[in-house]
């Protein structure tokens, strides 16, 4: 009996139907991915503060400085400026019992970032910054178990939440009005 | 033999040489519309790249601080600092106790003896560089922090850091959508 010879066939594969896949698959992934945008607070050391600040105005030499303090507290925020505390009693320059800004959400755990009042921390520099429009630079400190991103939100409601600086640093634009005090400046244990 | 079955062997025949002389075709993929797909592709990754010169990869478990602020990171020598250590150049270099405070061991007066050392090193390396390159050397430092971190060794990471001659800080933050 012969062999039956085999016949011999080219198979094209037909690629359009995976490449439809691909498509539409690639802008799927695409936007699926968490992409974090990162950004940088520059921050300077106590006796950089000098350099952090250029005052090449006349108008700004005659301003008296505005000196404006934050320290964050387990129990609130105390706002000092030119070595005035805001609430001391009268005829102290301190009074380091009682906060200046107590706390939104009493009795919250200090892993609870949310436990500050930063919109009222937020209108008093808006207040400063009406007092002082040239200043930019503000001191922080802190007590040690206070956690860095309740230190960052300070800072953020130091600068106003809605300024945006990037522009401005870049491109050498005005700094803009929403900006307030965007120059931190970190001190470690003072009070 | 039948005539059918000589009819049937001829048009066989004939087949089989049809196929013998027909030439072999070459297969041709079509890549165009995945070269579409990779141009596209490489465009995409390209700008997201140059947007952010300085790419940061926290450790395992880090949480970076989260913020409004929109200013890029400038360059800089990136030390992670996180509840469980500090990590500078791909080296954990300092342990945190479980408190979340530095080993006393390894601090003294505010002074992270390990991190001081190996800062100092990279600060001769890049100045030697700064000086081959006639640049002025700008010490600048981007501090990868986290979101528990607490604001004792933050300042004591920033003390260290200025004793080996840094002059500048960056506080690394995600920035808020």
């Amino acid at each position: 009996m012969p062999r039956k010879k085999m016949e011999e066939e080219e198979i094209e594969a037909n690629l359009l139907p995976v490449m439809n896949v691909m498509f539409l698959m690639i802008p799927a992934l695409l936007m699926a991915m968490e992409f974090a945008q990162m950004a940088s607070i520059n921050v300077s050391p106590p006796k950089f503060a000098a350099a952090a600040q250029p005052k090449d105005e006349q108008e700004k030499k005659d301003e008296k400085p505005l000196n404006l303090k934050v320290f964050v507290m387990e129990d609130g925020f105390r706002v000092s400026a030119d070595g005035q505390q805001e609430g001391a009693e009268a005829g102290k320059s301190q009074d380091s019992k009682a906060p200046t800004i107590g706390l939104a959400k009493q009795g919250a755990p200090l892993t609870d970032y949310e436990r500050y009042d930063y919109a009222q921390l937020e209108a008093k520099a808006k207040g400063y910054k009406q007092l002082f429009p040239n200043e930019q630079v503000v001191t922080i400190s802190a007590e040690a178990n206070i956690p860095m991103q309740t230190i960052i939100m300070t800072m953020d409601a130091l600068a106003g939440r809605t300024c945006k600086i990037a522009k401005a640093l870049k491109g050498g634009e005005k700094i803009p009005d929403e900006c307030l005090f965007w120059q931190p400046i970190v001190e470690g244990g003072a009070s | 033999m039948t005539p059918e079955q000589e009819a049937f062997l001829a048009k066989k025949k004939e087949k089989a040489a049809a196929r013998r002389a027909k030439p072999e075709e070459k297969a041709n993929l079509g890549i165009t519309s995945l070269m579409d797909i990779v141009s596209i592709l490489v465009v995409y990754l390209l700008k997201s790249y140059a947007s952010d010169p300085i790419v940061i990869n926290p450790t395992a478990g880090q949480k970076i601080p989260m913020s409004t602020a929109d200013a890029p990171i400038q360059d800089g020598i990136p030390i992670f600092v996180t509840t469980r250590g500090i990590t500078f150049d791909s080296k954990k270099i300092v342990t945190m106790t479980p408190d979340g405070d530095i080993d006393p061991s390894q601090v003294q007066n505010h002074l992270i003896g390990p991190l001081y050392d190996q800062l100092a090193e990279e600060v001769d390396k890049a100045k030697q560089l700064a000086e081959r390159q006639n640049k002025p050397w700008t010490g600048r430092v981007i501090l990868v922090g986290d979101q528990d971190l607490k604001f004792s060794v933050l300042v004591d990471v920033m003390y260290t850091t200025g004793r080996a001659e840094f002059s500048e800080y960056s506080f690394c933050v995600i920035r808020k959508s």
